[in-house]
């Protein structure tokens, strides 16, 4: 999105009224004593500050922004947005503060900012680190991008409308051991776990597999892209079951789950989750430890615990 | 995942104020406190550079502000101190010190932004007070430089500043106050200005006393004759004649008593009418007087109108100012060079003009007997005197013996040698000797035109000493008895009236006819700052509308002429501040091929974001067959200029600067007309 002009808006801080109500002062003192330089000063101050105000508007004017709009976290921890702000420009651009206010129901407290200058000609990042306190899907409809940028007189602000979704899944918990775990022999399983390091062939490449697995040479000597695969992949997945845990409560149990998640991911073995409502085939991976948690963050909340569903 | 909780310590970071920013803050409340150093009591001035120099000191060592108990005591006990010495806060030199107090106290107890913040508007208050007192352009300058130093302190508190060099944050500041200059311009040719004081403030503090040359013994005017510098300046308005030289006289006190040794004036009761009959030409011209310890206005033999508010005339034709010119002023006046009295001479003044100490001067006493019996009528005698100043060998000097208790005799019969203090003085004993009345009037006299500007500057060293005697039937005659001294007797020049080290420096003036004119025009400057935006007023304003073509200018209409000037200013200034964002592509190729693209689109060809110039071609020709043939061969020159392997250029070349101005003044020539739709 780029920060257009019409939505921009523009007020004097605190600091901008103390100085406005100064150059008043000066500028009757100026007309009282009849002194033509106190009214020179006076006006060049007046001015100066009007300039002020146009150099703080055009901070943000046609400022580039784009955000990343989803994002994981934990209940208790902070989301990262991060914000990349593009400067066409030949001019910097200082002292950009972008606020997120924390949604509500999952605020820890008040706003997130972070203060970034973006060279001109440049770009820079802005990472924003919200709270989030409960498990759910935290939407933030849009977010501030404001600046007091030169003298700290005027503030400028403008609000960015790119809805930002945060996946919050619970906090990891709980003391049980992972199913397999018990179900299987311990050394059996122990042994099978470290034979996933074991190289068993190449196979045909299929989106979304590790770039670590990636054959590189096979491709480098021309061949098709082949996928190295080893012998852990092929090892009974894991199914990480809502019902196994019908001894304790909702929050519970998804905390459980996701404690499962991460280390079935750390362990680098397929997993599968099975929550009511949804159902997610085994795999490993990044992209399928994310579907496991997002899956975690929407599972609806008991009455009571607030919880902010998007219509959607 | 894992967040960090660093953005609340990121702010109160970025609140905290660096070394730095508090050494630039210092300095710059230092720079603005210079200029009322003078008027500051000296405690202040010491306090400040305390506090400062005990912050700096903490700052540098990471420490923190000192507790506030303490903070708070000191500020108590330094407001209170200041009362005591004051009495006021209100008034300007009283405000300055409170506020020049509160700035150092805050500085004491800077930490944050907030802090900084107060002192600038401190400093910016204190720029304006003292620039409400003085009235030099180097002030305004010094005072400007300040501000602009000020205001690059408050941009290196934005923490993207932080991390680029001083120098940066000085010429990015220089450029916002450059682009305020031309507003700031228009605001004060025509904000509208109210005549007077919209109320009136006490007095400022200045106890300079008059009377240091209530009296004049001979010793004085060579003081005053020592200096070079500028009393005032005359300007002869435009339709007035100038006066010839033997009637530039500038009054100023006029001197009364005589113990025998000096002479003193006596205090004279104002009048409201002059008394006198005017006649021949006027006079007119504006005096711009020199601030002085004195409070007579100098103005032309003799006055009779002027438009200084408070000052008023005495009994003696003296102008003056109830309060010592602590600032400059600018006194119009009219003068008549010839005049009659039109009462006559009162019981009262005429005891006091007659009067010597019988004592004092015994034998020019005898003189004047003697002399007056020779010449009973009073004009002849005077005659007589100023005979014997010819004829017997009397000399102008300005390194005269020192006289003993009896100066006029001394002078008369011993020494023979004086500047015009003691012809004066001489001459006026004799005349009351023999019962004239006569007093001694002190002033200027001559002056040096500037043919630059076309003024007259009077400078100290221009001083002289006259008389004036009263004549039945005309009044006061003014007789310089300094002129009857033969010219072959005059040491030096009258008007070169100099010390030696300066008469040094005019003889060098007039090897150096260059220099000497640099000085005059150097001078011409400091006259036209002085009328042009010192005096600048309601009649000036008017002036520059009739010069606008505005017809009956009013207040009213300056401000409409203040609305337009500001909101052409402001859109003036949207555009300067905008076009710095333009995205100008630097190749000139690359905006000829814009050019085309942005023409093309006009007419509903847009190019697609991804579309190279040979397929963007191919689709226009699919769209607009009419444009095909250009669009293609402009398209194609465009690639073989951009990538060197086109159909037309040779290989690996590149384009020239001839081919790419061949281009775009191909693409400029080329209109495309008319929509999609219309072929």
């Amino acid at each position: 999105m780029i920060v257009n002009r019409r939505r921009i808006y523009i007020i004097p801080t605190r600091f901008g009224i103390a100085l406005a109500l100064l150059l008043v002062a000066m500028l009757i003192a100026g007309l009282n004593y009849n002194s033509n330089l106190g009214l020179a000063f006076g006006f060049l101050m007046v001015s100066l500050a009007l300039v002020a105000m146009h150099h703080c508007h055009r901070n943000l004017l046609n400022l580039s922004v784009d955000a990343i709009v989803e994002v994981d976290a934990f209940a208790g921890d902070y989301a990262n947005f991060e914000i990349l702000l593009r400067n066409e420009a030949g001019i910097d651009r200082c002292d950009l503060e972008i606020r997120m206010d924390a949604a509500a129901g999952h605020a820890a407290s008040g706003v997130s900012t972070a203060l970034v200058s973006v060279a001109a000609r440049g770009y820079q990042h802005g990472a924003v680190s919200v709270p989030v306190a409960r498990r759910g899907v935290t939407r933030l409809e849009r977010f501030e991008l404001r600046t007091r940028y030169p003298f700290g007189w005027f503030r400028a602000w403008t609000y960015v409308h790119s809805p930002l979704t945060a996946f919050v899944a619970p906090r990891p918990g709980g003391e049980r051991a992972l199913p397999s775990a018990s179900a299987a022999v311990g050394t059996a399983a122990q042994s099978e776990v470290r034979g996933d390091e074991d190289f068993a062939g190449l196979r045909a490449y299929e989106a979304g597999v590790p770039l670590k697995h990636m054959a590189w040479k096979v491709l480098a000597r021309g061949g098709e892209p082949a996928v190295r695969s080893y012998t852990g992949l092929a090892a009974e997945p894991e199914w990480l079951d809502w019902a196994a845990l019908h001894s304790l409560g909702a929050e519970a149990r998804l905390s459980q789950l996701c404690r499962w998640v991460l280390s079935s991911e750390a362990a680098q073995r397929a997993y599968g989750l099975r929550i009511p409502g949804t159902e997610i085939t085994p795999s490993r991976g990044p992209a399928h430890r994310s579907a496991c948690l997002r899956a975690l963050a929407r599972y609806p909340s008991e009455p009571g615990h607030m919880s902010v569903e998007p219509a959607a | 995942m894992s967040g960090g909780p660093a953005t609340g310590a990121l702010t109160a970071a970025a609140e905290r104020v660096s070394f730095e920013s508090l050494l630039w803050i210092s300095a710059c409340l230092a720079l603005t406190l210079l200029v009322g150093i003078a008027t500051l009591p000296v405690w202040v001035t010491l306090t400040v550079a305390a506090a400062a120099g005990i912050r700096l000191v903490q700052a540098a060592r990471g420490q923190d502000a000192p507790p506030r108990g303490i903070r708070f005591l000191i500020g108590a006990l330094a407001i209170g101190l200041l009362f005591l010495q004051f009495r006021t806060f209100n008034g300007l030199s009283a405000g300055s010190a409170l506020l020049s107090l509160i700035a150092g106290l805050k500085l004491l107890e800077t930490r944050t932004r907030r802090d900084i913040y107060v002192i600038t508007m401190i400093i910016y208050f204190l720029s304006l007070a003292a620039l409400l007192e003085g009235e030099s352009f180097w002030l305004l300058s010094y005072l400007i430089g300040v501000c602009w130093l000020t205001t690059s302190t408050l941009l290196r508190l934005t923490s993207s500043a932080r991390n680029s060099d001083w120098s940066g944050s000085v010429r990015h500041a220089g450029r916002i106050l450059a682009q305020a200059l031309p507003l700031a311009v228009a605001f004060w040719l025509f904000f509208p200005r109210f005549g007077g004081p919209l109320w009136q403030m006490p007095d400022s503090g200045s106890n300079a006393t008059s009377g240091l040359s209530d009296s004049m013994s001979p010793g004085d005017i060579n003081n005053l004759a020592m200096s070079d510098e500028v009393a005032f300046r005359v300007r002869f308005k435009a339709g007035s004649g100038t006066p010839p030289p033997q009637e530039r006289y500038w009054r100023g006190p006029v001197l009364h008593d005589f113990d025998g040794h000096a002479w003193r004036r006596t205090e004279s009761a104002p009048v409201v009418a002059p008394g006198l009959r005017f006649q021949g030409p006027a006079y007119r011209y504006t005096v711009s007087l020199e601030p002085s310890q004195h409070n007579w206005i100098f103005v032309l033999d003799w006055p009779s109108r002027w438009d200084a508010e408070r000052a008023y005339l005495t009994s003696d034709y003296m102008l003056m100012e109830p309060n010592p010119l602590s600032q400059p002023l600018d006194v119009a006046a009219t003068s008549y060079s010839h005049v009659q009295a039109a009462q006559p001479l009162g019981p009262g003044m005429r005891r006091r003009d007659t009067h010597v100490h019988a004592g004092r001067n015994p034998r020019s006493l005898r003189l004047a007997q003697e002399l007056r019996s020779a010449h009973p009528d009073d004009p002849g005698y005077i005659d007589a005197v100023l005979e014997m100043f010819h004829s017997e060998p009397f000399f102008y000097t300005l390194t005269p013996p020192r006289l003993a208790a009896d100066p006029v005799d001394g002078f008369l019969f011993d020494t023979k040698r004086g500047f015009c203090g003691h012809y004066a003085s001489a001459f006026a004993t004799l005349m009351r000797a023999a019962g004239i009345p006569a007093r001694v009037v002190t002033g200027y006299q001559g002056g040096t035109y500037n043919r630059f500007a076309d003024y007259w500057i009077l400078r100290q060293s221009d001083a002289h000493a006259w008389d004036e005697v009263w004549i039945e039937g005309s009044g006061w005659v003014r007789v310089d008895p300094t002129a009857a001294i033969a010219p072959e007797r005059v040491e030096h020049g009258l008007n070169d009236m100099v010390t030696a080290g300066a008469a040094q420096f005019s003889r060098w003036q007039q090897r150096t006819p260059w220099f000497a004119d640099l000085r005059l025009r150097l001078d011409a400057l400091r006259l036209l700052w002085r009328e042009r935006i010192l005096r600048f007023d309601q009649s000036s304003q008017e002036r520059l509308l009739e010069l606008l073509h505005i017809p009956e200018p009013d207040g009213q209409k300056l401000a409409l002429v203040l609305a337009a000037c500001l909101s052409l200013g402001m859109t003036w200034l949207t555009w300067q501040v905008r076009r710095e964002l333009k995205i100008r592509p630097r190749d000139p190729l690359q905006r000829a091929y814009e050019r085309l693209c942005r023409r093309l689109g006009s007419v509903g060809c847009e190019r697609k974001p991804a579309e190279g110039p040979e397929a963007y071609a191919a689709r226009v020709s699919r769209l607009r067959p009419d444009l095909a043939e250009p669009v293609m061969a402009l398209c194609r020159e465009y690639s073989a200029l951009r990538y060197g392997a086109g159909a037309g250029a040779a290989a690996g070349t590149g384009a020239t600067a001839a081919d790419t101005n061949r281009f775009s003044s191909a693409v400029r020539r080329f209109r495309p007309r008319g929509s999609r739709g219309s072929s």
